[in-house]
């Protein structure tokens, strides 16, 4: 019997041992969970009023200028507020700004400010701020982050009282203020930055409607609604302080857990629906699905132009009509996604929709164009010139995000039929494999922007000094055009510029366009109001919970 | 038995000191660049990417980059996120309390389902408690845990909703990732002690005490059991390591907070730092449970005492 009391002690331990470390992991929660209802303070208790948002996700930072991962973006878009902001029209409002101007060299611009804002540690919000901003922003001894390339080309700030500031340009860009909208180039609280140094990526504090409570690492992450807030910008209704007492972004990685969280009620929200849930979600009455098409570049397949025997353009026209998108996007995404159909998505400014539907799948004139530039098919199928098989080497980062890696062998199948042998490279080191080395025919990317200004990095001519574009592509004439249109002040002609850019992209077959990413929100029917910003980032001043 | 027990704690260091150097070197031969995780590589001009890679000490030749590492690891610092700039060990502290409490659950899931099984199976050899025991172990080794892990979150949570899918605050959200576990580990445990019961039954002493006229079940349970125990234990202890390899899986579906999610995320960000530290202090970990499964033979095996 003496026995089987150790064993029982040993199990008896185990268990205690179990207990006590799972209530210890639970007590942390809810302390500081507390913590963060007591900071609330003021009675503002309208109860139970928290908005719980499955992420996919874990973001690495919420320091704007500091990360570069949209999911980052979705919570730190609620704590921080941007000088202007861009609506569907593409027309740009004020928000921290009330007015500005600019120089007639287009130059500078200067900014009247808002005097009544405050950041959340109480600090006043002023012209001061604005340039500890921006120049931090482009300093790369206080953060290395990808908002410089945003801010660009912005030089320096002057200020010319506590509420007017001027910013300076290296030359004129008709996209800058357009990409002062996004939120990666937020205003900071100085104080805040100051009091965190290289931390404040875990203690944001900006304007926003919402203000940091907790990030409980790879578990959540709580912001409460900021009861000061009254400058709202004109994307949202409620001018004032959020409806919600707070948000609680849970990060759920696993696609099952993150669905079923929503349909068992532990979230409210979940986002990145993955399409076969998609269609449940729309088909059952308690949920509703959120679908906004994200801006910028849709996921491209660019083709080096630099490697033979792509750099024919007969060559790129065989890829044009021998890659059946269509089929690609509809077995894919089961009619969830859109096909894209040019180098720009819809809704940006000067997308060319006329190019919808112009181009279609057509075998023959592939067989026929690879005939015609000498490639003769052999017994098995593929084609070869000078001894030579046609090969096309298909280079894709892993993981299979968004189904990429399925898209990746659908083209080899496609292009199998018009005796293209596509040789597909899964590798994590994109950098080395395509930006260093350029050993590539097809690569594929995607860019969210809101400014056509973005299809300057990716279709003009490098620089000499400058590393290469993912096309490789140099033509004169779309040089010129993007060049123009970086700095046309009429919006009408600047709309030509752009729509003529994607005709000659398109013309010269320098890339399949593949589709437009769909940012998907699955919410129960209780929550309303619930909107997007122009780049897909969710905005929670409007939303109620209703009971 | 000191000196064994010293001797055996030198060869754990010797252990850890190896799986240090391991890591270090693979990692570095990985290839990719931890620049790639801070900067995107489509927008980033060289200039930033060769400043940060300064900064971060990732241009200096290998030994010396291993130097300084070890260096300052022998000074109780892990280093910083590559990420974000957080110190590494205050990470895993934060983390541990939440896997420690999903492994050991685990374990003693494993052990309550595995043990009974096993004994009972072994008793009622070919009868039906035998058959469902051989299933369960049969099922238990086979099932991928994200697919058993899944299945669970399914019934029990979305279409029962008895229990939450995920969080990891307070001992509802343990009972589903913990099964999850326990089960894998569960299969192993049946099978093993299934069959050394059966090995010992009919070993020669069992049938002198039953001939001394011994209820039979003074045998099975005094005797049999504790003579199978002993492969069973060898074999929880390595359990312990497939259960921290199972968290990852676990704490992944259940989005628990825990080392198997720091891991697999830091693998994936290729954030150098984290994932030496995590694999680090799991060596230690997996060091120190060998070292106790040791030490525990000699309260069981009266002749493993004597030659400890």
């Amino acid at each position: 019997m003496k026995r089987t009391s150790r064993y029982a002690n040993m199990l008896a331990l185990t268990l205690s041992l179990v207990l006590v470390l799972s209530a210890c992991s639970g007590n942390g929660g809810a302390n500081s969970t507390n913590t963060g209802a007591n900071a609330a303070g003021g009675g503002q208790a309208a109860e139970g009023e928290d908005l719980t948002y499955a992420l996919a996700t874990s973001p690495d930072s919420l320091d704007p200028h500091k990360s570069g991962l949209a999911v980052a973006s979705r919570v730190y878009r609620g704590i921080f507020d941007n000088l202007v902001v861009k609506l569907p029209d593409n027309t740009i409002k004020p928000w921290l700004a009330t007015e500005w101007s600019f120089s007639e060299d287009g130059k500078s611009y200067t900014f009247k400010l808002r005097k009544d804002v405050k950041f959340h540690d109480g600090t006043p919000f002023n012209a001061e701020a604005v340039k500890f901003s921006y120049d931090r922003i482009i300093d790369p001894q206080a953060v290395v982050g990808n908002a410089a390339n945003l801010l660009a080309p912005y030089e320096s700030s002057q200020v010319i009282d506590e509420y007017t500031i001027k910013l300076n340009l290296k030359r004129p860009s008709q996209a800058f203020l357009s990409n002062l909208t996004i939120p990666a180039v937020a205003i900071v609280s100085p104080a805040g930055v100051k009091k965190y140094g290289d931390q404040f990526g875990k203690h944001p504090v900006g304007t926003g409607p919402f203000k940091f409570v907790k990030w409980d690492e790879n578990a959540e992450i709580k912001i409460e609604r900021n009861p000061d807030y009254k400058w709202a910008p004109e994307t949202t209704e409620n001018k004032g302080a959020p409806y919600l007492d707070s948000v609680t972004f849970k990060i759920v990685p696993e696609e099952a857990t993150r669905i079923g969280s929503v349909q068992s009620g532990q979230a409210l929200a979940a986002e990145t629906v993955p399409p076969q849930n998609i269609l449940t979600l729309k088909s059952d009455p308690n949920f509703q699905l959120l679908q906004v098409n994200t801006l910028g570049l849709p996921y491209t397949l660019f083709i080096n132009q630099k490697k033979a025997p792509w750099n024919e353009l007969k060559a790129r026209q065989a890829l044009q009509y021998g890659i059946d998108v269509g089929t690609i996007v509809k077995t894919l995404y089961l009619g969830t996604y859109e096909q894209a159909w040019s180098s720009l998505t819809p809704g940006i400014f000067a997308y060319d929709k006329s190019l919808e539907n112009g181009l279609q799948p057509d075998a023959n004139k592939a067989n026929q164009l690879l005939d015609e530039l000498g490639w003769v098919k052999g017994a098995d199928g593929f084609r070869v010139k000078d001894g030579k098989r046609l090969t096309l080497h298909y280079v894709d980062g892993t993981p299979n995000r968004e189904k990429r890696n399925d898209i990746a062998a659908i083209i080899q199948q496609q292009l199998k039929k018009i005796g293209v042998d596509v040789k597909i490279e899964i590798t994590k080191d994109v950098a080395t494999v395509v930006y260093t080395n350029g050993n590539y025919d097809f690569y594929g990317n995607s860019q969210v922007n809101v400014d056509p200004n973005a299809l300057y990095a990716f279709y003009h001519t490098a620089a000499p000094n400058q590393r290469p574009t993912l096309p490789n592509f140099s033509n004169p004439e779309v040089d010129k055009l993007l060049e123009q249109g970086a700095i046309e002040k009429d919006d009408a002609k600047r709309e030509e510029i752009y729509k003529k850019v994607q005709q000659l992209i398109r013309d010269q077959a320098v890339i399949i366009p593949i589709y437009v990413f769909p940012y998907t929100v699955g919410a129960a029917k209780s929550v309303q109001g619930l909107k997007f910003d122009l780049v897909g980032y969710p905005l929670f001043n409007d939303v109620r919970i209703q009971k | 038995m000191v000196r064994a027990v010293v001797g055996r704690f030198a060869t754990s260091l010797l252990v850890i000191l190896g799986s240090c150097i391991l890591v270090f070197t693979i990692l570095y031969l990985l290839p990719g660049d931890p620049v790639d995780t801070i900067l995107d590589p489509s927008t980033a001009t060289p200039e930033m990417i060769a400043n940060l890679r300064h900064q971060l000490g990732v241009d200096q030749p290998f030994h010396m980059q291993f130097l300084n590492y070890f260096g300052k690891l022998l000074q109780g610092d892990f280093g910083k996120s590559l990420l974000n700039a957080d110190p590494v060990l205050p990470k895993i502290w934060v983390n541990l309390p939440p896997t420690l409490a999903l492994t050991l659950a685990g374990s003693a899931i494993s052990v309550i389902i595995g043990v009974l099984l096993g004994v009972l199976s072994a008793i009622h050899r070919n009868k039906p408690i035998d058959i469902i025991a051989r299933l369960v172990g049969l099922f238990g080794i086979s099932m991928p845990t994200f697919w058993s892990g899944i299945l669970l979150l399914l019934i029990f949570s979305i279409h029962l909703g008895w229990l939450p899918a995920m969080g990891s605050n307070g001992w509802k959200t343990l009972v589903l990732p913990s099964l999850t576990l326990g089960i894998v580990g569960a299969g192993f445990i049946v099978r093993m002690v299934r069959n050394s019961m059966l090995e010992v039954i009919n070993e020669q002493f069992i049938v002198t005490l039953r001939s001394k006229g011994l209820s039979e079940k003074v045998i099975m349970y005094r005797h049999a059991l504790r003579n199978a125990l002993i492969p069973a234990i060898t074999m929880i202890g390595m359990l312990m390591g497939e259960m921290l390899a199972g968290a990852v899986v676990s704490e992944t579906v259940f989005s628990r907070q825990g080392i198997g999610r720091l891991i697999a995320d830091a693998i994936m960000a290729k954030d150098l730092p984290v994932v030496q530290g995590v694999v680090l202090f799991s060596a230690i970990m997996y060091v120190i449970v060998n070292l106790l499964v040791d030490i525990s033979y000699t309260f069981i095996d009266p002749r493993v005492r004597r030659s400890v």
